[in-house]
């Protein structure tokens, strides 16, 4: 599976190995390999309940987890939220999910907490460049904002930090078809920019015309792995989605 | 007469409203409330006696001495008493392990300190009478209070990270806001209110251990009422419950005063257990 | 398992149920022992001493099914205690009618005692944990003000003289005697109610609200039993109280014994009698062994609470625990039986349909439900599905009663099913299952699975408490049930096991062996097999449809698809609140409006 411009050996940015994740006792991901090229637009798709939201949250250290994780060439295996975010990989959470209480400006401020005083305003400035009507509200709170600039903003947050690889759980739940291309023509703007995407959809269609490659997953493992461009894509992974163990075995 | 009652009902409906904060404040840092916070007033009150009259430092610096004391008392907090207990799922531990560490520091002051009260320092070298300083002190320190809180909310970062934490606990943890270094900072901060709330109030109450129990339950009276986490509900329901309580204690006395007192509450928070107000953010589940 | 191994089991386990009985008393025998010849070896000192555990222990049993299994924070519980002193001195003494016989002063006291535990309780059932705690709190603090302020009953702060019992009980051992066997039928009395479908539901309303409203237990009329036995005891432990200390005053009743007794409760583990009875006499008998140390007696306690809560949070029952320490077997497969479905749920019924019409229901703005119409047959297993957001789980919550629908109703034979009162549910046989499992973690697996027959018993509360005839039929028959229906679902080897060591799948089928006790006419169940290995779906598969083959109507809300497919006889999938198709499952798989709305776009 060869990065999008760079050699193919080449160690990629992000690795996963044999992820397991659950909630207490209820084991949801049975050992997940996955890996990100720099530059590379990932899609993760799969159906309700498969896990996907579990993996990223694993990835960026919400929730414990085992087996082993390598970006951008160090280990961070069992690093928390805030090693990842600071190391450049950033997790925006599903569901649009800002501070609604307080403005755009300070939400966005928030999410350069860690950055020298002097830098929070220029990296705020970059993020909001991105989504220029939410730059127009940003001395308004939150709560005044429609869901889809919320989602906007939230992907904003994402960008304050300059991640290398940005991880987006399902960006477009809940968007109008304009607002979901507006977010797209975003993704694809980042990977111009050099910041690799790891995409969780439901919009397959949507999906697939944006990324690199695909993993679907369901029942918490990868039941398939393809480039975008071969052939016969949406049917295998209507496959992967409705089949069934029993009849496989 | 009825001026004596609005100034000491005021004064105290101010130290029960700080108080009061001192709950909201762990309360939004950690969703949980701690019996610690009327020990903090105590030890406001202790420290205070303590160093500036027991150890003649000057009084800034016993003031100073005094407020470290709290955040040293809330940093404790949190780490012995909240964290252990918030990974758990069982939802009471926090409840027996903030009583259990208040406990500890009530009875270790009673035995070490006194159980008697002592005195407190007079703040200002001026004659008593009038607009005491026993007065206008808590109403000085409250309203400081309120301003600085409003300040640190409204235009500091770390305020409005711990706005964050309150709101949304997740989102914070997910952008890597540092969610434990927060909730210690707020445990501190909510320390330093609390013994600010007992200095202030120290010539009113004296330094007494058993303004402990007293400022645990006066104390969070204002946060029943006013609704949980919200502080603006805690002042103005502290403010009514100080003016109450004198007016009661002048018509009926003591000991009626508190059955009154305490009648009302258990009425008023039966009605509406959410409090009058309602609470001041609702956090995403 | 044939039907003779089976019978060959059964003598086996009832040997070992009466074995098992012996050594749960085995440490009560020894303490009456030790309680009935404590005069032989120990000094007037001790007896008091012992004296006052026993007194303490009467508060605490009662205290002990408030806080540690019903989970209710009574931190000033001592207001009872000053009460019950006060009320029985006062009485005995003549200040306010003509002196009473000590006996019955005590008895009036229990009384009194009774109506105050309730007054001071009732919050419990409105306020949260910490605002009730502050609330008794306060009641403490104002019962000991009125004992210092009304003078002209109480003494004020110069107190009045304790009641003086007759003989026998006048002398000190006389007395002790006394004391120790009102303690040890309190003890008989209080592990009565916690062998009992009491003591079970007490616990599931601590743990596991949402199963024990499902089960059919009503909080308000448990709780209010509760608080009335407890400020009765607590009241007559006052009256002992007071004869002890031969004069009582307001300042005897600290907030300290309060919390003594509170200590005494959780240093022993929650839901276990023996542990507070040890815990209770170790808070009364330690600070005379750190003579020194008496004034920071209460700095100890508070110190071994907070070592509690932090290191061993289930107490010294956690520590004497031994069964519960033995390993499980590790490679435990989970093989249902439903051949012995019938026998379990009996074939008595024809409860015509369950059905919803025209609901909707919003939270905030958003539409969970927008006018749905369902219909569940009995004998059918109906599956429910969609994507996530679609409203299935707010469906089922719908129909077990805990949402309330803003428009349309919810009917089961064309009567309404109110909604919002969930305990009413279990009347109605319609059990339910929950996404994560709601089972209480302390307690067995088939203590668990018991909770799930508490309305099929007869037996009151008192008929508990002494454990007359009623109640033992009721256990005996309990019991028995829950023992089928763990068999049922293939986990009877686990029944003596705390619940909280069992695997998610063997919790999972734990909830429907509790569900099945109901013998209900509907199965809800929400997401069963998540977590669950494919093998074990494939046994759910089988069991549900054997439940339904006996009558049951089955709702299955279901992201795995295999599963719907496989043994629906009619699929309903939402989205967005609304019913996008409804059919076989044949026909489901095809439709292209389903296949779409799993794969988005």
């Amino acid at each position: 599976m060869p990065t999008s411009a760079a050699d193919p050996a080449a160690e990629p940015l992000l690795r996963i190995a044999g992820l397991s994740a659950g909630y207490g006792k209820i084991g949801v991901l049975h050992g997940v390999d996955l890996t990100v090229g720099a530059n590379e637009v990932v899609a993760l798709l799969g159906p309700n309940g498969a896990g996907k939201t579990t993996l990223l949250r694993a990835v960026s250290g919400l929730l414990p987890w085992s087996g082993g994780l390598h970006f951008d060439g160090r280990d961070l295996s069992g690093a928390g939220p805030r090693e990842t975010a600071k190391a450049g990989l950033v997790h925006v959470i599903e569901g649009h999910r800002v501070f609604t209480q307080q403005t755009v400006l300070d939400n966005l401020l928030l999410a350069a907490y860690d950055m020298p005083r002097g830098e929070r305003t220029a990296r705020v400035e970059e993020a909001l460049s991105y989504f220029p009507e939410v730059a127009e509200k940003r001395h308004e709170r939150a709560v005044a904002l429609s869901g889809g600039q919320q989602q906007m903003l939230a992907v904003a947050q994402g960008l304050v930090r300059r991640p290398r690889l940005l991880m987006l759980d399902e960006p477009s739940a809940g968007l109008s078809p304009v607002l979901v291309d507006r977010v797209f023509v975003v993704v694809r703007r980042l990977r111009e920019t050099g910041t690799a995407v790891l995409l969780v959809e439901q919009l397959i269609e949507k999906a697939l015309e944006l990324a690199d490659r695909v993993y679907a997953l369901a029942r918490g493992s990868i039941v398939l792995e393809a480039r975008t461009g071969e052939s016969d894509l949406p049917h295998r992974l209507e496959h992967a989605y409705l089949a069934t163990t029993s009849r496989h075995t | 007469m009825v001026e004596s009652i609005v100034l000491s009902g005021v004064a105290i409906g101010c130290i029960y409203a700080l108080i009061g904060i001192a709950y909201n404040v762990m309360f939004n840092a950690s969703r949980v409330f701690s019996f610690t916070a009327g020990t903090l007033g105590m030890l406001g009150g202790i420290l205070g006696s303590l160093f500036i009259l027991r150890m003649g430092m000057p009084i800034w610096f016993g003031f100073i001495l005094a407020l470290a004391g709290g955040a040293l008392l809330g940093v404790v907090t949190e780490i012995v008493a909240v964290r252990p207990v918030l990974k758990s799922l069982d939802q009471h531990l926090y409840v027996l392990s903030t009583l259990a560490l208040a406990l500890i520091v009530q009875q270790y002051t009673a035995i070490e300190w006194s159980t008697e009260p002592q005195p407190f320092p007079r703040i200002f070298d001026v004659a008593r009478g009038g607009f005491d300083q026993q007065f206008w002190l808590p109403m000085v320190a409250c309203a400081i209070t309120i301003v600085g809180l409003e300040v640190l909310y409204r235009h500091t970062l770390l305020g409005h990270a711990f706005l964050a934490i309150a709101e949304d606990n997740y989102a914070a943890r997910a952008l890597g806001l540092p969610e434990r270094n927060l909730r210690m900072a707020s445990y501190a901060l909510a320390g330093v209110i609390g013994a600010l709330a007992g200095f202030a109030g120290g010539q009113m109450l004296f330094a007494f251990f058993a303004n402990a129990p007293l400022l645990t339950f006066y104390g969070f009276v204002p946060v029943a009422l006013g609704g949980m986490g919200n502080n603006r509900g805690a002042v103005v329901a502290g403010l009514i419950l100080g003016l109450f309580q004198q007016s009661a204690n002048f018509l009926v006395g003591g000991i009626f005063a508190s059955v009154a007192v305490f009648t009302v509450f258990i009425i008023v928070l039966l009605a509406r257990p959410d409090g009058l107000a309602g609470a001041s953010v609702r956090r995403r589940v | 398992m044939t039907e003779m191994s089976a019978a060959q089991s059964r003598p086996a386990r009832a040997s070992l149920l009466g074995s098992h009985a012996f050594v749960a008393a085995l440490p009560f025998l020894v303490l009456l022992i030790v309680g009935l010849t404590l005069p032989l070896f120990a000094g007037g000192y001790w007896g008091v001493i012992a004296t006052r555990a026993c007194v303490y222990w009467v508060l605490v049993t009662g205290l002990n099914l408030m806080v540690g299994f019903a989970g209710q924070l009574a931190i000033g519980w001592v207001a009872l205690l000053t009460l019950g002193a006060y009320t029985t001195s006062v009485l005995a003494a003549g200040n306010v009618l003509p002196p009473l016989h000590p006996y019955l002063a005590l008895a009036v006291a229990g009384a009194v005692g009774a109506v105050f535990g309730l007054i001071v309780g009732l919050p419990a059932l409105r306020l949260r944990t910490f605002y009730f705690a502050i609330t008794t709190l306060g009641f403490a603090t104002i019962v000991t003000q009125i004992a210092l302020a009304w003078a002209s009953v109480t003494g004020g702060g110069v107190g009045v003289p304790g009641p003086i019992f007759p003989p026998p009980f006048d002398s000190q051992w006389g007395f002790y005697y006394f004391c120790f066997g009102l303690a040890a039928i309190c003890t008989w009395m209080t592990a009565n109610i916690a062998a009992s479908r009491f003591g079970r539901a007490l616990t599931a309303v601590r743990d596991a609200e949402v199963a024990a409203e499902a089960s059919g237990i009503s909080k308000p009329a448990l709780l209010v039993t509760v608080f009335l036995f407890s400020g009765a005891v607590a009241a007559i432990a006052g009256g002992l109280f007071a004869s002890l200390q031969s004069y009582i005053t307001p300042d005897a009743f600290t907030i300290d014994l309060s919390v003594l007794f509170f200590i005494g409760v959780l240093i022993g583990g929650r839901g276990s009698i023996l542990g507070p009875l040890l815990g209770t006499i170790l808070l009364t008998v330690l600070p005379e062994f750190a003579a020194p140390l008496v004034a920071w007696s209460t700095f100890l306690y508070a110190v071994l609470l907070l070592v509690i809560v932090l290191a061993i949070p289930g107490g010294i029952a956690d520590l004497l625990d031994f069964k519960n320490r033995r390993p499980l077997e590790s490679n435990r497969a989970i093989i249902p039986r439903p051949d012995l479905l019938a026998r379990l749920l009996g074939r008595d019924r024809d409860p015509g349909a369950l059905t919803l019409e025209g609901v909707a229901l919003s939270f905030g703005g958003v539409r969970a439900i927008d006018g749905l119409d369902l219909e569940i047959r009995p004998g059918q297993v109906h599956g429910l599905i969609g994507p996530n957001g679609s409203g299935k789980t707010t469906t089922l919550n719908v129909i077990s009663g805990y949402y309330a629908p803003q428009r349309g109703t919810a009917r089961l034979n064309g009567t309404e099913l109110p909604a919002l009162v969930r305990h009413t549910r279990a009347r109605h046989r319609i059990a339910r299952t929950f996404q994560t499992p709601r089972l209480v973690g302390e307690a067995s697996v088939l203590e668990n699975v018991m909770i799930g027959g508490t309305i099929d018993g007869n037996g009151t509360f008192v008929e508990s408490l002494l454990s007359l005839p009623r109640h033992r039929r009721d256990e005996a028959k309990l019991r028995e049930t829950a023992m089928l229906a763990l068999a049922t679902v293939g986990l009877e080897s686990l029944a003596a096991v705390r619940a909280d060591r069992l695997q998610h799948s063997e919790l999972r089928f734990v909830e429907i062996a509790r569900a099945l006790m109901l013998r209900p006419a509907f199965l809800l169940l929400d997401e069963p097999a998540a977590g669950l290995s494919a093998e074990e779906i494939r046994r759910l598969g089988a069991l549900l449809v054997a439940i339904a083959q006996t009558g049951t109507g089955v709702l299955l809300v279901e992201h795995h698809a295999d599963l719907i497919f496989d043994i629906c006889h009619h699929v309903t999938v939402l989205n967005l609140g609304k019913m996008l198709a409804a059919g076989t499952p044949a026909e489901i798989r095809s439709h292209r409006e389903v296949v779409n709305a799993y794969l988005g776009g």
